[in-house]
């Protein structure tokens, strides 16, 4: 069934205190706010949101399942993927070494779009659900291949209370204590 | 010089206060600039001439955020294009990024399976929702009402919730890409979204008794930035300025795509023109996005869960595709798409954001970057409201029609 335009109206005049009526019912609305309100800020860092499983937060390279093919790479939007070349034994000739591609992430430049992550062709990237990392400069940002192989640590999950918050009816959102061991 | 303004400035120092240069033309009338530092929701300048406190003349003077966006759009990968064009409106990635997927899947002449239309068309309501509640709070920390910023902004805090169950991103999903989806709806989404439809609505209650009938807020807005229906049609103007004129536009309604010709919801068409009307417009609309959201929700859940993308983009994709869709609902992307050519063609296609009307226009020369990307966005086509319906009014009414026409300089500017 299509959308159909509908003409409505403005909420018409009702009498001559609609003026007093529209102050007392805006008035008494904010004292019930004030008596109870609605709040639901997080106590960062005492607190810290517990992500869900599915969120887009820092990429991890798992290495045993790479297999160099660079697709991540070439569907970087923002640039932030590169490859590096290392040299390596080569198990066919001992002796000798060859020279492979692996690749390395760029968090000044990272947009956290996902798209490595849905491209790799064998999952060997992956989200950990988190996100506030803090660096403290600039260059520690552009992660080397032994940074990017092990997920990052996370110092606000060992100092603070993990919360969730889940959308209720009467009050939007309500921030509650996330399970241990849930997800 | 002396200036015999009451309580206005006293020397000519007093004039230079930086940020808001006042200058004097000729006599009786002052230059004022307002902007371009951060006026209200980004940069861009107001330049007025006042004659007292009476406007005589505005002037918008765009352009402080351009980003060159469409020629970035000429040296990525058709498929990159699309977390770049979200920058234009972060509140509103979803819509603003679902017609440029459209005008590649007509040239790629692929039609996205049911699912993926109604996943898209989700995402799209609760960014609308998103985006009205933040237009909204800023409307109303500008005309001095700070509550409304605050509910609104926390409001806008359970959409976003929503749009993270559902993408994994609170802001820029970049969810639709050609031929589809990115992600299906967990588990958990259709009662969290229920609950926020029916909370969202309860809510709408109390924001007419605190902001709309507000007799302190509705004297600020009631006439003011009255725009006829003639004047709207030949402005231009789009969105829900347009329908708050009186005219019947919406490009869901003229132009259905994606799933908006299956579900059942209205196009509110108020006849006022002022800021009141385009205030609740945004309210109706709210609404009427709840339903749909309501709707698909329900057409999602009833449906089998498969995955939502076109065959030629899943049809031949490895068993590891399919298990990882099955076990996270994650819909893995073929890594030809980095540098997928698309053939040599043409397309034009729109979308109603929360704002009006976007326009996308893409021409391939088969190679795997855009010849060309057009994109006209509905606040561009809102600004000429400044100088056409500005003059008139006293300085303390421009930001009602700022506010109220919803004016977001980042996606304006592009």
């Amino acid at each position: 069934m299509p959308a159909r335009p509908v003409a409505k109206a403005l909420p018409k005049r009702r009498g001559l205190f609609e003026g007093f009526k529209g102050n007392i019912a805006a008035i008494s609305l904010g004292v019930k706010y004030l008596i109870d309100p609605k709040r639901f800020t997080l106590i960062y860092p005492n607190e810290y949101i517990k992500l869900d499983p599915g969120y887009r937060g820092f990429i991890v390279l798992e290495k045993k399942k790479c297999i160099n093919c660079s697709s991540c790479a070439r569907i970087c939007p923002a640039a932030a993927m590169k490859m590096i070349k290392l040299p390596e034994p080569d198990p066919r000739h001992p002796g000798k070494t060859k020279i492979k591609l692996w690749p390395v992430i760029n968090y000044q430049r990272c947009i956290f779009c996902g798209y490595c992550v849905d491209v790799c062709p064998t999952e060997a990237l992956y989200h950990v659900p988190y996100h506030d990392i803090v660096y403290e400069n600039l260059a520690e940002m552009d992660w080397d291949l032994e940074t990017f192989t092990k997920p990052p640590d996370y110092p606000t999950a060992s100092e603070g209370m993990p919360v969730k918050y889940i959308v209720d009816e009467e009050r939007g959102l309500v921030k509650v204590k996330a399970q241990e061991g849930e997800q | 010089m002396s200036v015999s303004v009451i309580g206005g400035p006293k020397r000519e120092s007093d004039l230079k206060i930086p940020g808001t240069e006042v200058r004097k033309i000729e006599k009786d009338l002052y230059e004022v600039f307002i902007g371009p530092q951060h006026p209200g929701s980004g940069h861009m300048r107001i330049i007025i001439r006042v004659d007292g406190d009476v406007i005589v003349e505005a002037d918008p003077d765009m352009g402080y955020v351009h980003r060159t966006m469409e020629k970035l759009g000429e040296i990525r990968q058709y498929i990159k294009n699309i977390p770049l064009f979200e920058r234009m409106a972060i509140q509103d990635a979803c819509n603003v990024t679902v017609p440029y997927v459209l005008a590649l899947e007509k040239i790629l002449d692929i039609e996205p399976p049911q699912r993926a239309k109604y996943l898209r068309s989700l995402l799209c309501e609760i960014n609308r929702i998103a985006a009205h509640l933040y237009g909204f709070g800023i409307f109303g920390v500008f005309i001095g009402h700070s509550t409304m910023y605050m509910w609104a902004f926390a409001d806008r805090e359970v959409m976003v919730e929503l749009a993270e169950k559902l993408t994994g991103a609170r802001l820029t999903h970049s969810y639709p890409i050609p031929g589809g989806a990115r992600r299906d709806m967990p588990q958990d989404f259709p009662q969290a979204a229920r609950k926020a439809a029916r909370y969202m609505r309860r809510r709408l209650e109390e924001y007419r008794k605190i902001f709309l009938d507000n007799p302190v807020m509705k004297a600020r807005m009631e006439g003011v930035g009255y725009i006829p229906k003639k004047l709207a049609a030949e402005l231009g103007v789009v969105g829900p300025v347009a329908r708050a004129s009186g005219i019947k536009y919406d490009a869901r309604y003229n132009d259905p795509y994606d799933a908006y010709d299956e579900v059942d919801f209205e196009i509110p068409v108020f006849e006022e023109g002022d800021a009141l009307a385009r205030a609740w417009v945004k309210v109706e609309e709210i609404k009427q996005s709840l339903r749909i959201i309501e709707q698909a929700v329900d057409w999602l859940e009833s449906h089998t869960s498969e995955a939502p993308i076109h065959d030629k983009f899943w049809a031949k994709s490895p068993p590891l595709w399919k298990k990882v869709f099955e076990k996270e609902g994650r819909v893995k992307l073929l890594p030809m798409m980095a540098t997928m050519k698309i053939p040599p063609g043409k397309a034009f296609a729109r979308g109603e954001t929360a704002r009006g009307e976007i326009v996308y226009y893409v021409e391939s020369t088969g190679d795997s970057i855009p010849y060309r990307v057009r994109i006209v966005s509905p606040s561009a086509r809102n600004a000429i409201v400044f100088k056409y319906v500005v003059p008139g009014h006293r300085v303390m009414d421009l930001p009602t029609i700022y506010g109220s026409i919803d004016y977001f300089p980042p996606e304006a500017d592009r």
